[in-house]
């Protein structure tokens, strides 16, 4: 994107650092101590099975959710107490679409234009150009539900970059895509990083993750290794393996079966015709 | 050129974020057709069928025929359709919806909060005035202040309504269908309202009998309250209780009163709870909402 970065940031310092940081629901400990820290610039992919705590990492870091201990900043901002600074300057996409389908792309993108306070002068231009980041010029006045999900996703990446931000995280950001919307979706995001966007994202795709300059992997909530791709295949797999050996010797075989979640329910009752069945 | 400061605190009033949370709600409303048939269908069925079947056994209460009774309460519970399925939207929002989004954006929650509660008001308002296109036939005439009071009592028990909505939203964990919300809460706020039946009940209510003017007047004084050929007596009081402890009463109450000029509870007391409520509402809403977003 070629708008100037506005988010505000401290001139010093890694762009994320998690400091022991601990979530727990009740007796269950979701994140245990996770401490890392991720460079300026850099493309950084936690890694880890389903319910590892990525996603709780995730939002703890971008103050959706309290640490029950520990610290995090990003930009140099305290996720606790500076969270107004942290929300100015991250940009953030969601595991799953986070947009009113009932709206059209530009209506949406306008909803966050003002949301994040940007000048009304301008903001036709603004939305304009994120609508051609996200090669979706052409159907800016349609509405999001008509859109595939490669589509809606590009548009998500789009309004997460509208408000100059100088950190972004990007949640699982290919799942459910097919393989064309998966790399038409990471060709956009390879962009970001000849542009020096510090991006943090979370997968379970072991050659996104391959992709990335570091990586790192969570497991029952824990950080069981971190470092370059390269790196962690000598160090854990030394024989000829690749990232996806690694993960497995450092995580194991045992499948991780998770109970519904009401988000799973809402996402079956929406198949079946979901809000607009009354 | 940097972002410019939405955030007054998370309780600050941004009136951009107030409009465009507003403007997200009316759109919403303008592309959802099914709405607007279930304000029609309600007034058909309650205010039409319901008015003048009951009607023709019940004679009238207090001189007005039964359909001009439960005009204000049809009003109402078109209100309480709008406000709830506005407000419970918001299950939806947040798991597969723009409120994430919103959540993690500075915007102050009480500006997003209004402007969904604004919102929602707006919609019931719309919705609300759907029976009163019908009132003329049912021999009810409006002047045009009639309406304007009218509107703004719909528009404040709009309000209150969506903000109980919310509050009641954000701490469903999912949501597979609006039957619960309009069993669960509408129908018993709407029954227990005085909309459908007044506060004294109704005993003998054919009316094959006339009872003199006088004696009316007498047994008025004595707090029953004749109708037809027969009278009322008191409710049950546990039927009393729950009427009393409904706020929708209230509003309801004081709707019939700018609608009929008729009224059965302290004035005072329509007036503060139609009028204060709304504003303790919303910071109850807000403080919901962030609550909500925060537990996930």
């Amino acid at each position: 994107m070629t708008s100037p970065a506005r988010g505000a940031d401290r001139p010093v310092g890694p762009a994320i650092v998690a400091d022991g940081l601990v979530r727990t629901y009740g007796d269950v400990r979701a994140v245990d101590g996770i401490s890392f820290s991720v460079e300026r610039g850099e493309f950084f992919a936690l890694l880890g099975p389903n319910g590892a705590g990525k996603s709780t990492t995730l939002h703890m870091l971008t103050t959706l959710l309290p640490p029950s201990a520990g610290h995090a900043r990003v930009m140099g901002f305290d996720v606790v107490r500076e969270q107004a600074e942290v929300r100015r300057t991250l940009g953030m996409v969601f595991q799953d679409p986070a947009l009113d389908d009932r709206l059209t792309a530009r209506e949406n993108l306008e909803i966050h234009a003002v949301l994040y306070g940007m000048p009304r002068a301008g903001r036709r231009d603004e939305i304009a150009r994120s609508l051609a980041w996200a090669s979706l010029a052409e159907v800016g006045d349609r509405r999001v539900r008509t859109f595939s999900g490669g589509m809606k996703r590009r548009l998500e990446v789009a309004r997460a970059l509208m408000h100059g931000p100088r950190v972004l995280f990007l949640d699982e950001p290919t799942l459910g895509l097919d393989p064309q919307g998966r790399r038409n979706l990471w060709e956009h995001i390879a962009r970001l990083r000849q542009e020096g966007m510090t991006v943090l994202m979370t997968t379970h795709n072991l050659p996104e993750a391959e992709a990335c300059d570091r990586v790192g992997i969570i497991d029952h909530g824990a950080l069981v290794a971190i470092g370059a791709p390269k790196e962690l295949v000598a160090t854990h797999a030394p024989e000829g393996g690749d990232l996806e050996d690694v993960f497995i010797a450092l995580t194991g075989h045992q499948l991780r079966d998770e109970a519904a979640t009401a988000r799973d329910l809402m996402m079956q009752f929406a198949k079946q015709g979901g809000e607009h069945t009354r | 050129m940097r972002a410019g400061p939405p955030v007054i605190g998370r309780f600050g009033l941004a009136p951009a974020v107030i409009g465009v949370m507003y403007k997200r709600e009316m759109l919403r409303y303008g592309r959802d057709r099914s709405q607007i048939f279930g304000a029609i269908s309600r007034t058909i069925l309650w205010l039409l069928i319901l008015g003048f079947g009951l009607g023709a056994a019940l004679r009238e209460i207090e001189g007005y025929t039964y359909a001009q009774y439960i005009l204000p309460g049809v009003i109402t519970l078109n209100v309480l359709f709008a406000s709830l399925q506005s407000a419970v939207a918001i299950v939806w929002d947040r798991e597969v919806g723009l409120l994430r989004e919103v959540m993690v954006s500075p915007a102050p929650i009480l500006s997003v909060t209004l402007g969904k509660l604004l919102g929602g008001a707006t919609i019931a308002v719309v919705q609300g005035s759907i029976p009163l296109l019908v009132a003329p036939f049912i021999g009810v005439t409006l002047t045009p202040l009639n309406v304007l009071m009218a509107w703004v009592v719909i528009f404040f028990m709009g309000l209150t309504l969506t903000a109980l909505g919310v509050i009641l939203a954000s701490r469903l964990k999912t949501f597979e269908g609006f039957g619960a919300i309009s069993n669960g809460v509408i129908q018993p706020l709407y029954f227990l309202s005085g909309s459908i039946f007044p506060l004294r009940g109704v005993i003998g209510g054919v009316g094959f009998l006339q009872i003199p003017e006088h004696l009316r007047d007498e047994l008025r004084r004595l707090g029953i309250y004749t109708i037809g050929g027969g009278w009322f007596v008191e409710l049950p009081i546990w039927i009393q209780a729950l009427v009393y402890a409904n706020p929708v009463s209230y509003q309801l109450d004081l709707l019939r009163y700018v609608l009929l000029g008729f009224q059965q509870l302290p004035l005072v007391a329509d007036v503060l709870v139609t009028f204060a409520l709304p504003f303790v509402a919303t910071f109850v809403a807000a403080a919901a909402m962030r609550r909500m977003m925060r537990q996930r």
